[in-house]
């Protein structure tokens, strides 16, 4: 196996196992917004300008989730495109050995089909992991900018939680767990993105 | 690759082997090829290693797109691991192996070759005008295991069945029986299981008329040294190991 393969290889496997663990926080978001609803329940008056956040974020870690699962989806394509393409690659250098090994054999001009049908394929496989790879950074894109404006509503909580008398400590630390997911999510995605950015269509 | 020309007829059989760029660690193994005029057939083929000189060496013989037929005797990798390539190099090509590997061989990728499946029973490869017979011997050593009789060219491809451990530059024929028994003793008594199926066998292959008996390993039996062959493989206990 080439080192342009192992890596192609690595950096496909790494999307699935990052991507889990921004499975785990987005749910752990959107448990956190349930908590937050709870306790903005309880504060009434006090917290009314925390009330539509709570959805907000709540919204905001179920379409991460979605996004997250499609996502994983075109994981496994690009997985398989992998083995293809390493397949039809041993394929073609194996054809091109034949036909040096054959060069004195009568019929050695008979191989030079296999061999440029085997280049094709084997060209049509990059192509077509590039262009997946294009896709999948758009996606990883969304995430982020998910990611992103979650921070931005954590940041908007604290200021609503300052107002919520004594249920300002456990709104900040809903605001603060929030927070800290999306940093999380925020640099998975940034991996994955690094990962796959040199196999991009350029 | 060794080539060595076993008939020569209305048809012909070539064997391969001794792959002097073959690596260390994998076992030498012979392949054969029936040539009619228009059409190829590869008797256990090989493995992936031996794809390329086995391809190369072919091409002697035969142009790609006339390398119509592949054989496997059964479903071990030094005789068809080289399967996904075949079907990549091949575009109408049939591979006739037998039915009860087909879900396993598959794994090998198979799909522009067609796999035709061989019936517990046996059936024939027709070649043009050429008619080979697929003889079962299940169990020898594989639980699917077929060999193939030409009665035109008299040879009986024997798969493992009279294989030897042999040196790279070994002749391809048997010479001295006597000093070959050595070379075949341990790997008949630890690889074939059975010695009820090793007694059908050789009940049925006593039938035909054999003048080379070709093995997918070592040397090959001519004239008397098949019948020698016979009588001390039904002379030696199998399945050792337990
Ligand atoms: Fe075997
Ligand atoms: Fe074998």
């Amino acid at each position: 196996m080439t080192n342009q393969t192992k890596s192609q290889f690595i950096a496909v496997a790494s999307i699935t196992s990052e991507l889990s663990a921004v499975m785990v926080v987005a749910k752990e978001i959107s448990l956190a917004a349930a908590n937050a609803k709870a306790i903005a329940f309880r504060a009434g008056d006090k917290a009314k300008g925390f009330q539509p956040i709570t959805d907000f974020i709540n919204e905001l870690a179920k379409e991460t989730i979605e996004l997250v699962t499609n996502i994983n989806i075109y994981a496994l394509v690009l997985y398989r495109l992998t083995v293809d393409e390493f397949q039809k690659t041993i394929a073609y250098n194996k054809f091109e050995l034949a036909a040096k090994m054959a060069e004195d054999a009568v019929f050695a001009k008979t191989m030079q089909g296999p061999v440029d049908h085997a280049k094709l394929s084997m060209q049509d496989c990059q192509r077509q992991f590039k262009r997946d790879v294009s896709q999948l950074l758009g996606q990883l894109e969304a995430v982020m900018h998910h990611a992103r404006a979650a921070r931005v509503i954590a940041a908007n909580s604290r200021i609503e939680a300052s107002q919520a008398g004594e249920y300002l400590q456990s709104l900040q630390a809903v605001a603060e767990s929030v927070d800290k997911a999306a940093h999380t999510i925020h640099d998975n995605v940034q991996r994955c993105r690094i990962a796959l950015s040199i196999y991009r269509n350029s | 690759m060794k080539m060595t020309k076993i008939y020569e007829g209305s048809h012909q059989w070539i064997m391969f082997g001794r792959d002097e760029g073959k690596p260390n660690n994998i076992i030498d193994t012979n392949q054969y090829v029936v040539r009619t005029p228009n059409r190829c057939l590869l008797l256990d083929p090989g493995g992936a290693e031996l794809f390329a000189p086995m391809m190369a060496a072919v091409l002697h013989h035969a142009p790609v797109d006339q390398i119509t037929d592949l054989f496997a005797s059964h479903q071990d990798p030094d005789v068809i691991s080289s399967l996904g390539l075949w079907d990549q190099a091949l575009t109408n090509a049939k591979l006739h192996a037998p039915a009860v590997w087909e879900g396993f061989l598959r794994h090998y990728s198979c799909e522009s070759i067609e796999y035709i499946p061989i019936p517990d029973n046996g059936g024939t490869i027709k070649l043009e005008s050429v008619e080979l017979q697929l003889i079962p011997a299940h169990y020898l050593h594989s639980s699917g295991n077929f060999h193939v009789y030409d009665p035109q060219a008299k040879i009986l491809m024997s798969g493992d069945v009279g294989a030897a451990i042999e040196g790279p530059d070994s002749p391809v024929f048997v010479d001295n029986f006597a000093a070959h028994v050595e070379k075949m003793r341990y790997w008949h008594q630890r690889w074939m299981p059975s010695n009820q199926a090793k007694r059908v066998w050789i009940e049925r292959v006593r039938n035909l008329d054999i003048d080379i008996l070709a093995p997918q390993h070592g040397r090959m039996f001519k004239g008397d040294d098949v019948k020698r062959f016979l009588d001390w493989f039904d002379a030696l206990q199998v399945g050792i190991a337990v």
